[in-house]
């Protein structure tokens, strides 16, 4: 327990901020909608925004962090517990704060008759679970291949803007629709969106399992200025 | 002190403009543009189209993601500072914080502009290759100069300055989720500073170059008296009011860093 | 804990590090010298297990460095200082050890923390246990850095350049530390001081250029320069051959000690080398300028 605490503090105070950061952001933005006249099904899909979208993308430019800074890089992997182990603890933490925060924000929108996601439990864990897994796997194997922040965090800014962007071919694409991150808030619960959510997150378990396996050589955490 | 701002622009921009990572996020943003854009692409403009419109299309349609890269590359700039021991360094000079933050700023959107009018004019290149048209290099400066470089200009002072005060990450996660909010959120959807003044995807002067409405300049919303009709002097004021937001920042940057050093 | 080297290659692109490294360490305190660039840090970071050789076979207590079973078994047994240690800084120094010391797989509280307890007296940290690292000075950092390495009684200690830019007061407490914990283990320790090892080992290698160019006793350091040392007294310039080692302002003259094959000036005589002299003759042998 005192090793996950210590992890805890690893991850950073900005990464475990993230994803509080962008739920409050979804909730002003839904408060200035309904402030500004916005119709409640528009309200609704900003708070169903904010964990289906701001929330995996905090993840994943968290998870960046994570695997990219660390002060005592080399002594880690130098020590017998093995630094992907450490690294995931880490990345646990991320995760964990991020899930946490979405369950209990889907249950309050629940509990208010916000919520436009699906109705089962397993289901509504979905809406968050599978974004969050293919985003952040996405931004672990991007950092651990190219050995830099800025690269990994472009990709991830990218992909999740070209997806808002593009939401609407995205969608409406056979190929496409299964890798289409916000497909509840900017579809509903519609045909193929059982497939699209298990997609999504078989790419993020490939991507992390990938990242994992790379991770086994260790000097592919050190960057070009440690090298 | 002219000397020492001049000094300092010129080696950021040294420093900046050899980052691999600049030109990796560059190319691999003008390739998935160019390639990715759809039937109603700059690409597909019918022949005889104006070389304004075309160039003015294009740079819209870079200013809406190469921006994402330079925010991404500069983020942690000043604050690298701090990590590798460079700020005390530079705090013991006698160059003033203001000269050092003002060389830096330049020195960045310099580097983050080379990209940014190369891309244009190779892009220009592609277009003179099927429409001969030779003041399409021309307008590709002139696109540059009003529709991608006071965006430049605009998020290279917030991602020096901002990581100072929320950390690196966050501000990346704060700042890919403003720049679809605040540039391509449809105004009539929620409310957003898309389709304002302040747009720095530079919505108001490309609808000048392209002679009509680019995105959604103008388009009715919050914060209406930020919302003239597209034109000349609206483009002109966005871009002043691009550069007079861009100065705010800056002007924190050196107590900031005064304080990180001291600390 | 012995460690056998032959044709350690290590290449980063286009530039080789290591260049085909041969080498013996028994146990006990082991220096190894080598001037800035020679490939030391490479080869501390390959027996630590953070960089994996290009080519060549590394043992280390019977265990093979380029496997990953290999270096898990090594990094069990391992304390380990490198060159740069980064430090968390808002960690205090009992947290710092207590961190590492968990990741060291020490998960018995009481003993992690009686032993944490114990390293901390050792390196006379004692008293500052429970303040934050961030503001620690040079030295302090380096003895929190063998404090760590130490944890979980290692067989093998590596040490990369640990008393670089320390005053001299702190230079030689952390000698006699590193010369104390030798006992019953190997510490093998890097740097471009020669007194260093001088002060700390009996038995040394010297790197140039990505290769071993001596490996025995450190007296054999020294015999290299043997009847190619030489001292001037001069009042005109030093002598342009040979490699000016000290120069003294006197009152007769500026005493000059000199490295040279050859006899530097007429005026000058043979001298009994230092080692540093020996070092020097070693490296104008291995490295011709």
């Amino acid at each position: 327990m005192s090793l996950w605490r210590y992890e805890a503090r690893r991850a950073g105070w900005p990464a475990c901020l993230a994803a509080p950061a962008s739920l409050l952001a979804a909730l002003a933005l839904a408060a200035a909608s309904a402030g500004f006249g916005a119709s409640p099904p528009s309200v609704h899909g900003v708070l169903l925004s904010g964990v289906e979208a701001l929330v995996p993308l905090a993840a994943a430019m968290a998870a960046v962090t994570v695997v990219s800074v660390d002060r005592c890089r080399e002594l880690q992997l130098a020590l017998p517990a093995g630094y992907s182990v450490t690294l995931g603890r880490r990345l646990g933490v991320v995760a964990g704060i991020g899930a946490a925060l979405s369950v209990l924000f889907s249950a309050a929108l629940r509990l208010t008759g916000s919520w436009t996601g699906p109705e089962s439990a397993l289901a509504s864990a979905l809406v968050w679970a599978s974004p969050l897994l293919g985003l952040t796997g996405l931004a672990l194997l991007v950092a651990v291949l190219g050995r830099s922040v800025v690269l990994a965090t472009t990709t991830v800014a990218v992909v999740w803007l070209c997806q808002q962007l593009f939401a609407s071919a995205l969608a409406a694409g056979v190929w496409s629709r299964p890798f289409f991150l916000f497909m509840t808030s900017r579809v509903g619960v519609a045909d193929g969106w059982g497939t699209n959510r298990a997609v999504l997150a078989a790419c993020g378990v490939l991507f992390i399992t990938t990242a994992l396996l790379l991770l086994r050589r260790p000097e592919r955490l050190l960057t070009e200025e440690e090298v | 002190m002219r000397s020492r701002f001049a000094a300092v622009c010129r080696y950021e921009f040294r420093m900046q403009v050899r980052k691999r990572s600049l030109w990796v996020s560059t190319v691999g943003l003008a390739v998935l543009i160019a390639v990715a854009q759809g039937d109603r692409g700059p690409r597909h403009l019918p022949a005889g189209t104006s070389a304004a419109e075309v160039m003015g299309s294009w740079a819209l349609l870079f200013s809406m993601l190469l921006p994402i890269g330079f925010g991404m590359v500069l983020a942690d700039r000043l604050v690298r500072d701090h990590r590798i021991g460079a700020a005390s360094l530079l705090a013991s000079l006698p160059t003033r914080p203001g000269a050092l933050v003002a060389g830096k700023y330049a020195g960045s959107v310099a580097a983050t502009a080379v990209p940014g009018l190369l891309v244009l004019l190779v892009t220009a290149a592609g277009e003179f290759a099927h429409r001969g048209d030779l003041t399409l290099f021309g307008w590709a400066v002139a696109a540059f100069a009003v529709v991608l470089l006071p965006g430049l200009a605009f998020v290279a002072a917030f991602a020096l300055v901002c990581p100072l005060v929320v950390s690196a990450p966050l501000f990346r996660v704060l700042f890919a989720g403003y720049w679809f909010w605040g540039n391509m959120l449809g105004p009539a959807y929620l409310p957003s500073l898309t389709g304002t003044l302040l747009t720095p995807i530079g919505d108001y002067p490309a609808s000048w170059l392209m002679g009509e409405k680019a995105l959604y300049a103008g388009d009715s919303g919050w914060l209406s008296f930020l919302r003239p009709e597209p034109g000349g002097g609206a483009a002109l004021l966005s871009v002043v009011l691009l550069a007079v937001l861009a100065s705010l920042p800056l002007a924190f940057a050196g107590p900031l860093i005064a304080r990180r050093t001291s600390s | 804990m012995d460690i056998m080297i032959s044709g350690l290659r290590r290449r980063f692109g286009r530039v080789e590090a290591l260049r085909g490294v041969d080498l013996e360490v028994p146990g006990g305190m082991f220096g190894l010298l080598g001037t800035n660039g020679a490939g030391k840090t490479t080869l501390m970071r390959i027996l630590a297990g953070v960089l994996s050789p290009t080519g060549g076979r590394v043992l280390v207590g019977g265990h093979d460095l380029t496997t990953r079973a290999g270096r898990l078994a090594v990094q069990r047994r391992l304390g380990y200082l490198p060159q740069d240690l980064g430090l968390y800084p808002d960690l205090t120094t009992q947290e710092f050890l207590d961190y590492i010391g968990l990741l060291k797989g020490l998960d018995d509280d009481t003993a992690r923390r009686r032993q944490i307890g114990e390293l901390l007296d050792m390196v006379g940290l004692a008293d500052v246990a429970g303040r934050r690292l961030k503001g620690f000075s040079g030295g302090m950092r380096r003895r929190v850095g063998i404090a760590q390495a130490l944890l979980g009684d290692p067989a093998l200690v590596v040490v990369d350049e640990p008393t670089a830019g320390l005053d001299p007061e702190e230079r030689i407490r952390f000698r006699t530390l590193l010369a104390g914990i030798a006992g019953h283990r190997t510490v093998l320790l890097s740097t471009h001081i020669v007194e260093d090892v001088a002060q700390t080992c009996q038995e040394a290698a010297v790197m140039a250029a990505g290769r071993v160019v001596f490996t025995g006793p450190v007296t054999g350091i020294i015999d290299r320069a043997q009847g190619a040392t030489w001292e001037v007294v001069t009042q005109g310039p030093p002598p342009a051959t040979g490699v000016v080692v000290s120069a003294v302002g006197r009152p007769g003259g500026t005493h000059y000690r000199v490295v040279s094959p050859t006899r530097p000036d007429p005026a000058a005589v043979p001298v009994q080398p230092s080692l540093e002299e020996g070092y020097v003759a070693l490296m104008r042998e291995a490295v011709p300028s």
